[in-house]
């Protein structure tokens, strides 16, 4: 059997010294190359619990592992997340200074690259996500899922093998958030990349191949 | 052509958000450079043709009182200062600060009709005055400040004086002067029997003794002959008198506070930026950018401001000399140019004042918890 990519042992993460329990004691294996959907209540936990995956956030007790390694102690956090994983955000959080082409090269200037390494990469990746003509716009001349798309190719411009989408599609209408889930998929299929999306709407979490439900801090089923 | 994104870039267009408080941070710092330029610039200039005017006349040394402030000497010991070997000539001289007119100040130097500094005047029109005579010499640029000429009458103090004769000096302050009799300016100064120092010419030094050595020993040989009084060189004087420190000193001192306005100015605009952006910097640390580069992003917006502050405001102190050097008020003593060296001094503190000023808010934005930044509101 594999070793799984991502691993948390009984993961506990609570808020206002303790009075907030926002995990009780999860445990989760993801393999790499997966497509996990994390649904549940608001409140239940399962944002904290991405948060957690990401290297956002430390835990109150409990282990997170990448490839083996403790996230925090044999992993540095900041190239954890400027290397391995991407995050896509329910609210976009594209930086409205900068047009659709130079948000996608911020992640890369954490990384002090050759700048027109940079802006080719960034072409490329707009162009996968179908926005060719809107390279040069700003946020707020982008619509909801042009947006969205952006922050796509923002996630995947280091190259990260682990996508987490913090309720990618709660912005977006019916038409759109199928669009952006295609695309998700499409995108985890054709790089090998391990997808976990965090969601409250049942007809994406229960088309992922595999659905993971949290109540109450907990892993239901 | 899509743009590409460089670190600096990035600061700019972060920057250029908010351009009106951007401008008005820009305007004090540069209003706190532009006053360093002006003030310490007016200063040095000062002090640049003080050390002139004792090149030009040939002075060596001057001799005053050791005390800061009172610089008076009594004249009669002129004649033990002459005794000195090294000496080989020595020439009394009493100076003060006067107001001609209400608009118009200006330096006033008291020689003997004798005295070996007149060497480096030349005489546009007109002659020496001499020795008890109610008579004045003026410096060319006042000379046209005033409107006067050889001939024309000149109040002082509610004391009339003629005016004898127009000269040319090589150095600003003589050209912005009066001259007049010694004894005239000691009644006009209630300072009769007193000097503010001399000025003395050394003779040659000895064969095979170095320069410095002899300046140390005449020094030490006039300080002997004439106990209580300091044997200063040239120089020296020129850099430590009175009038140089005191303008030192104001320049400085006003200086330091308007860049303490200016540091304040940047510091509470790259506070309130990293507040409003709070959100913004934990997207940048949840994309992995580490906590030293949101430092160095908000260090380096508060260079930029600081920087180009600077630019602006080495503009506005030379524009403020150049109006300075044209002012009968200042014309005699300031001077247009500006040192290089001055211009590198301005740009560093600068660039230090943006530095400053933008450690305590990079230091709080780079310590955000990325979670608790991209929850703010």
């Amino acid at each position: 059997m594999t070793s799984p990519q991502l691993e948390v042992r009984n993961l506990r993460k609570s808020y206002d010294d303790g009075r907030i329990e926002a995990l009780r004691g999860v445990d989760l294996s993801i393999a790499s190359g997966e497509y996990v959907a994390i649904s549940g209540a608001s409140g239940s936990g399962k944002s904290t619990l991405l948060q957690l995956l990401g290297g956002l956030d430390k835990p109150t007790s409990g282990e997170v592992l990448f490839e083996n390694s403790l996230l925090g102690t044999a992993v540095d956090l900041d190239d954890y997340r400027a290397h391995r994983v991407g995050f896509i955000f329910q609210a976009f959080y594209l930086l409205p200074t900068l047009r659709a082409i130079e948000n996608v090269q911020v992640p890369m200037l954490a990384l002090n690259g050759d700048a027109g390494n940079r802006r080719e990469r960034a072409e490329a990746l707009l162009i996968e996500m179908g926005l060719e003509n809107r390279l040069n716009q700003y946020p707020n001349e982008l619509s909801a899922g042009e947006r969205q798309r952006v922050a796509i190719a923002r996630a995947l411009a280091n190259h990260p093998s682990i996508l987490l989408a913090d309720e990618p599609t709660g912005n977006l209408d019916s038409v759109n958030s199928a669009r952006i889930i295609e695309m998700l998929v499409g995108i985890q299929k054709k790089r090998g990349m391990t997808l976990i999306v965090v969601t409250h709407e049942n007809d994406i979490a229960n088309a992922a191949p595999r659905h993971i439900r949290i109540r109450d801090g907990r892993i239901a089923s | 052509m899509a743009s590409e994104l460089s670190f600096t870039g990035f600061a700019w267009k972060n920057l250029w958000r908010r351009r009106l408080r951007t401008f008005l941070t820009l305007g004090g710092i540069a209003m706190a450079i532009g006053a360093f330029v002006a003030l310490v610039g007016f200063s040095r200039s000062f002090e640049h043709e003080w050390q002139r005017l004792y090149s030009s006349s040939g002075t060596d040394i001057a001799v005053v009182d050791k005390s800061f402030i009172n610089t008076s000497v009594d004249e009669s010991l002129e004649g033990k200062l002459r005794a000195v070997p090294v000496v080989a000539q020595a020439s009394p001289m009493i100076f003060n600060l006067i107001d001609l007119t209400p608009e118009v100040n200006a330096l006033v130097f008291g020689w003997r009709a004798d005295s070996y500094e007149f060497e480096s005047l030349t005489f546009l029109s007109g002659r020496r005055y001499r020795n008890g005579a109610p008579e004045v010499l003026l410096g060319d640029v006042l000379a046209k400040t005033l409107d006067k000429k050889v001939g024309d009458t000149l109040t002082i103090q509610g004391s009339n004086f003629t005016v004898v004769g127009i000269f040319h000096g090589g150095t600003a302050l003589e050209a912005g002067a009066v001259l007049m009799p010694m004894d005239q300016l000691q009644k006009l100064s209630n300072l009769q029997g007193k000097v503010s120092g001399y000025h003395v010419r050394l003779r040659p030094a000895p064969a095979g003794e170095a320069p410095e050595a002899y300046m140390k020993r005449a020094q030490a040989e006039i300080e002997a002959a004439l106990p209580g009084l300091d044997a200063q060189p040239a120089s020296e004087r020129a850099t430590n008198n009175q009038f140089v420190s005191l303008a030192h000193g104001v320049a400085w001192g006003t200086s330091s506070i308007a860049l303490m306005m200016g540091i304040l100015g940047i510091a509470n605009t790259m506070a309130m930026s990293v507040f409003e952006r709070t959100r913004e910097i934990g997207v940048l640390r949840a994309l992995g950018w580490k906590s030293r580069s949101v430092m160095l992003l908000i260090q380096v917006e508060a260079v930029v401001l600081g920087l180009v502050g600077g630019i602006l405001g080495i503009g506005i102190g030379w524009g403020a000399l150049h109006l300075l050097s044209t002012l009968p008020q200042t014309e005699s003593i300031a001077s247009a140019s500006v040192s290089p060296m001055h211009l590198l001094e301005a740009l560093g503190i600068s660039i230090l004042s943006g530095l400053m000023a933008g450690a305590i808010p990079a230091w709080r934005g780079a310590h955000l918890s990325p979670v608790e930044a991209l929850r703010h509101d």
